[in-house]
């Protein structure tokens, strides 16, 4: 009795998920799958997909301002997170509150506001404008799987090394790095995906110059919601992929405290 | 104290000398002023509950925590400044602490890796300097052939230097190998380490993998690799089940006669002390209680502390009427101890194996059996005699309800001098009939508690040697004896409340000692046993309070002082 109780509590949220989870899923996947009459075809939507000019521009690009996104997040990142793990740096938690307000204004308004101080300063919009409002907008996806990995990290490895003979620097590079590698790799895809999957930072970063998958989908939809399925599809398939990769050489999944 | 048990000798065999050693944490003394000297190869234990610093001694050692007093010295220098990597000491930790993301050789190797050593070289300007260098760039000589088949001798970094061996194949093939020196020598000194703590052949395994027993090995391995001058223990057997934590007890003590280190041991296990260890020094709020070898712990407890602490013993209160008399449980005893004042109140110590059994009216003292054991080697019974229960060993069984008389040999009986006969607290008065004693208000009655001293209760008017007192405002101190106390689980019955802290059974009572919220200790007797931590409300009648060295009281305080004095 209590048993069934407890089930019936999923139900909200089993319905949810039917709904809007696994039901958008499967019309992509059909919709990948069908021409514009909605007959079947099982390549068709791909090879237009491969004939696509613009294609390669848009994947060079995406990759650009992905690896450059998380690069930089990490390095600005990792080091923020560190010293907010500090309990003299982070005593009331109001630093690491100061990293997440930012998340509370709106996105698009940030962008915009970005966008304007850009302009008075003359600066041209393009490939750099956009990784900056990138990192700006994703620097907190770095620094919290970061953060919290460190944390959970024993005092007494740091104390181990060195009692060893590690000056703090050697123990910090032998112990807390290594130890930390879990999270720095959960902040890596938190930044990485979302990057490479963004539009509106590109369509507003850089006047609409710049075209990312993201806004390659976006701008799909009006005229070809089936190459946009299909070229959807395939992202889902290399993230699960990436993922996967991910969690195997994250073995230790108790020990990290990534967000997966 | 520490100064008797040790016979005046040569510093130099001292390794480690600590002077005065002081901690505070948030306002609160957790070592304090600790003076220890440890000899060279000697197995040290350091013995107490928890909370007694005896942890946070040995992390003061390994420079884990900085002292806020006193000083480290180690070979004859004041190491106390020191952070832990400079530090010629190496810990074993409660819980290993080893690296997860390393296998069992890289732990082991670890210290190995970051070892330096003083190199002498020519700098730029032509002078020899000493420097501290990674050992691994060390320079060595490296014989090189050369091409046309002449040997030269080069200087090279250690990492770098090599030996051609001849090896063989298994297929009986004879080849020569290039070896790396240096990979050599950490590869030769974890395989002895691993070897010492018997889990050769365990280099390539995953150190979340191995099991307690194994990892605390590794953990030993890892320390003693790097040959310092002391190990430092934290209670590293603790984590393990008691049947490996005694094999790891013998291994433990097998590897310091072979090793030849200085070990500074820390545990609450008083049996694991007591085996192990050359000298034990017991700990107790921060202060060194007794050191001494485990027997001199054992058989002469110069308190009831480390008498109730160290092993099963009978702890009573006596009295010394004169040298080498003692009495307690109603009859008088002959003893060996002199050196108290007449009529001293003393503690009394026999260990339950040191009782004689013998027919009633034949011993000191007649009793009665009221309870039999089988503990093994012998019967653990307790006795009724003179009102105080007693524990006694014998091996020889008497069923309860046997009447017998009881004889201690002289040299058996432990005397020793009470650490305190009351509670003397300073306090503040609040009225003419009440103070404040450590945050609480007691109510009192003044002409119960003061000499020569009227009160008039109508008018409030207080006269002690037939002068007026206002007591409001005024300081002093103010005694009460330990059966004075009525101690009550509801806290907010009584003025003022605590935490048992201890508890000593003296044959008729226990005597409580009751830490109160402000640090104070104040010790109760009772019938009734409580468990550590209860916390307890302390109510004391009214009438049972003395006052002395109160700031109205000058002259008659300097008579008594007089007196004392003469």
């Amino acid at each position: 009795m209590r048993n069934t109780f407890r089930k019936m509590l999923a139900t909200p949220y089993a319905l949810f998920m039917a709904l809007f989870i696994i039901l958008p899923i499967l019309l992509i996947a059909v919709y990948a799958f069908i021409d514009k009459d909605g007959a079947f075809t099982l390549l068709g939507n791909f090879k237009d997909l491969a004939n696509e000019a613009a294609l390669p521009k848009v994947v060079k690009n995406s990759f650009i301002a992905g690896f450059a996104t998380s690069a930089i997040c990490l390095l600005i990142g990792y080091p923020i997170a560190y010293y907010l793990t500090k309990a003299e740096f982070n005593r009331t938690g109001v630093l690491i509150g100061l990293f997440l307000v930012p998340m509370w204004v709106n996105f698009l308004l940030r962008m915009m506001s970005t966008k304007a101080v850009f302009n008075v300063l003359g600066i041209p919009m393009g490939m750099g404008t956009v990784i900056y409002g990138l990192c700006y907008e994703f620097l907190p996806f770095m620094i919290m799987p970061i953060y919290t990995t460190i944390q959970k990290i024993d005092k007494m490895y740091l104390e181990g090394a060195e009692d060893l003979g590690a000056t703090p620097i050697k123990a910090f590079w032998k112990v807390t790095v290594p130890l930390s590698l879990p999270g720095v790799l959960s902040g890596l895809t938190m930044v990485m995906i979302p990057s490479i999957t963004t539009f509106a930072v590109t369509e507003i970063l850089s006047n609409g110059k710049l075209m990312l998958l993201g806004d390659f989908i976006y701008s799909l939809k009006a005229y070809n919601l089936n190459m946009a399925s299909a070229i959807s599809l395939v992202l889902m398939i290399l993230l699960a992929i990436s993922m996967l990769i991910t969690n195997k050489f994250n073995k230790d999944g108790e020990k990290g405290g990534g967000l997966w | 104290m520490e100064e008797k048990n040790k016979k005046n000798k040569n510093d130099a065999e001292y390794i480690i000398e600590l002077n005065g050693l002081t901690k505070i944490y948030d306002g609160k003394t957790v070592v304090d002023h600790i003076n220890l000297k440890v000899r060279r190869g000697e197995f040290v234990t350091l013995l107490g509950p928890s909370g007694c610093g005896k942890t946070t001694t040995l992390r003061m050692i390994a420079g884990f925590e900085i002292p806020d007093g006193g000083s480290i010295t180690l070979e004859g220098k004041d190491i106390a400044g020191l952070p832990p990597h400079k530090r010629p000491v190496n810990t074993v930790f409660q819980k290993y602490a080893l690296f997860p993301h390393l296998n069992v050789y890289k732990n082991i190797a670890f210290g190995l890796k970051l070892k330096k050593v003083e190199v002498t070289k020519k700098n730029i300007f032509g002078k020899e300097v000493t420097k501290l260098v990674n050992m691994a760039y060390m320079p060595v000589e490296q014989k090189v052939v050369k091409k046309d088949g002449t040997e030269i001798v080069k200087t090279v970094p250690f990492c770098r230097s090599y030996q051609m061996v001849t090896v063989t194949t298994k297929k009986g093939v004879k080849k020569i190998k290039k070896i790396n020196m240096y990979k050599k020598f950490i590869d030769d000194k974890v395989k002895h380490a691993l070897k010492i703590v018997g889990l050769s052949g365990y280099e390539d395994r995953d150190v979340n993998s191995l099991s307690g027993g194994q990892q605390q090995r590794v953990a030993i391995a890892r320390a003693i690799v790097n040959e310092p001058q002391i190990l430092l223990l934290d209670e590293p057997l603790g984590a393990l089940d008691l049947k490996m934590r005694q094999e790891m007890q013998l291994e433990l003590k097998d590897m310091h006669k072979k090793l030849g280190i200085t070990f500074i041991y820390v545990t609450h296990d008083q049996e694991e002390a007591l085996t192990m260890s050359d000298t034990v020094v017991v700990m107790k709020d921060g202060v060194i209680m007794q050191e001494g070898t485990p027997i001199e712990i054992y058989n002469e407890p110069t308190s009831a502390y480390v008498a109730d602490f160290i092993g099963e013993s009978n702890i009573l209160d006596g009295v010394m009427p004169e040298d080498k008399k003692v009495v307690f449980a109603g009859a008088e005893f002959e003893c060996v101890d002199t050196g108290f004042a007449p009529n001293e109140e003393v503690d009394v110590v026999i260990r339950p194996e040191d009782w004689v059994i013998k027919r009633e009216g034949n011993g000191i003292l007649n009793g009665e059996i009221t309870g039999c054991m089988f503990r093994g080697v012998h019967y653990e019974m307790t006795c009724v005699a003179g009102g105080y229960e007693l524990i006694l060993h014998n091996t020889v069984e008497y069923k309860p309800g046997r009447k017998i008389g009881l004889y201690v040999d002289p040299e058996n009986i432990q005397i020793m001098h009470k650490e305190h006969i009351n509670n003397t607290l300073p306090v503040k008065f609040t009225s003419n009939t009440s103070f404040d004693m450590c945050g609480g208000v007691y109510e009192f009655k003044p002409a119960a508690c003061f000499d020569n001293c009227e009160y008039d209760e109508e008018n409030d008017v207080l006269r002690i040697n037939g002068e007026e007192v206002a007591l409001k405002g005024k300081e002093g101190k103010v005694s009460f004896e330990f059966d004075s106390i009525d101690m009550t689980d509801d806290e907010y019955a009584a003025p003022l409340a605590g935490n048992v802290e201890s508890m000593i059974y003296k044959g008729k009572n226990y005597l409580v000692d009751i830490k109160t919220d402000n640090n104070t200790h104040i010790y109760a007797d009772t019938e009734y046993l409580w468990d550590k931590f209860d916390r307890v409300g302390i109510k004391v009648e009214g009438d049972k309070f003395r006052f002395s060295e109160c700031d109205f009281m000058n002259p008659s305080a300097e008579e008594a002082g007089d007196k004392t004095n003469a």
